[in-house]
């Protein structure tokens, strides 16, 4: 699916495929930077990412990041299913409504059995969130 | 949606005042204040593409059990969460119950430093630590 909000790139594709990041999406992918060195993936962010505070919740923030980097890590891994080991998140700045919220994430190593992972969540040119993550090749499919 | 209902006996439902946290809970608890214990029951709608517990809905549930014993501990002081480590040991399955008791690690004027140990049936399945700022502090 292609999106249609205002202020995504016309390139945007829908990745929401399992039945948790449809719930709280979409989620898109946005076209590759530094040469397909660092995938993208983006949300626009509505009421329901909200926290009581006003801002972004980082349960969200922290979905994007898992998403973005769990992708990548598949992706890095020829397309074999990969799962979670850790993930480590600082908060570095707030997102608000309405943002157009990215993650960009970078491969740090690809080994047989593992896939290292860095990434940063920014709002236009503000860094909201930085994480590093340790993801496990588990099988072909 | 029988997620929508107290898993387990003696639990109630975590009042909740985040948009997000409405929106992909509830969550249960029980206990006295300082000391509760949470519990989560995994729905359809929290599932990953391999059919088990979404990680991104483990970071949550982190962020909400952990941000609930922040506010036990600082009486209920505004704060946020400056970062979170966390460890997936075990898939959690749908319709699975996960229950935490978060533990207050230290508290100074400024800063919470809590962790949680997030268990499935008797085995953890999920660990967090977690920093925290209160606002207004330095």
């Amino acid at each position: 699916m292609v999106a249609s909000s205002p202020i995504l790139p016309a390139d945007a594709q829908d990745v929401a495929v399992a039945a948790f990041t449809r719930y709280v999406g979409p989620l898109y992918r946005l076209a590759d930077a530094a040469g397909g060195a660092i995938r993208r993936f983006a949300f626009v962010t509505a009421e329901k990412h909200m926290n009581a505070a006003g801002t972004v919740h980082g349960g969200m923030l922290m979905t994007l990041a898992d998403v973005a980097m769990g992708q990548t890590a598949r992706h890095a891994a020829g397309g074999k299913t990969c799962s979670t080991v850790s993930l480590n998140c600082d908060f570095v700045g707030p997102g608000r409504l309405g943002d157009l919220i990215e993650a960009r994430v970078r491969v740090t190593r690809a080994s047989r059995t593992m896939i290292f992972l860095s990434g940063e969540i920014v709002a236009g040119e503000r860094v909201l969130l930085v994480a590093t993550g340790l993801w496990k090749i588990i099988a072909d499919s | 949606m029988s997620d929508i209902l107290p898993p387990l006996p003696g639990y109630f439902p975590t009042e909740l005042i985040d948009p997000f946290e409405i929106f992909v809970g509830p969550v249960f608890e029980t206990g006295a204040r300082g000391a509760r214990r949470f519990a989560f029951k995994v729905g359809e709608r929290h599932a990953n593409r391999s059919g088990f517990l979404h990680g991104g809905m483990l970071a949550t549930l982190a962020d909400m059990t952990l941000g609930q014993a922040v506010w036990d501990a600082t009486d209920n002081a505004p704060s946020v969460t400056l970062g979170m480590q966390m460890q997936f040991l075990k898939p959690v399955r749908l319709h699975d119950i996960i229950e935490v008791t978060p533990q207050l690690m230290r508290r100074t004027r400024a800063l919470v430093f809590m962790r949680g140990e997030f268990m499935v049936a008797g085995e953890i399945a999920f660990a967090a630590t977690s920093t925290w700022k209160l606002l207004g502090q330095n």
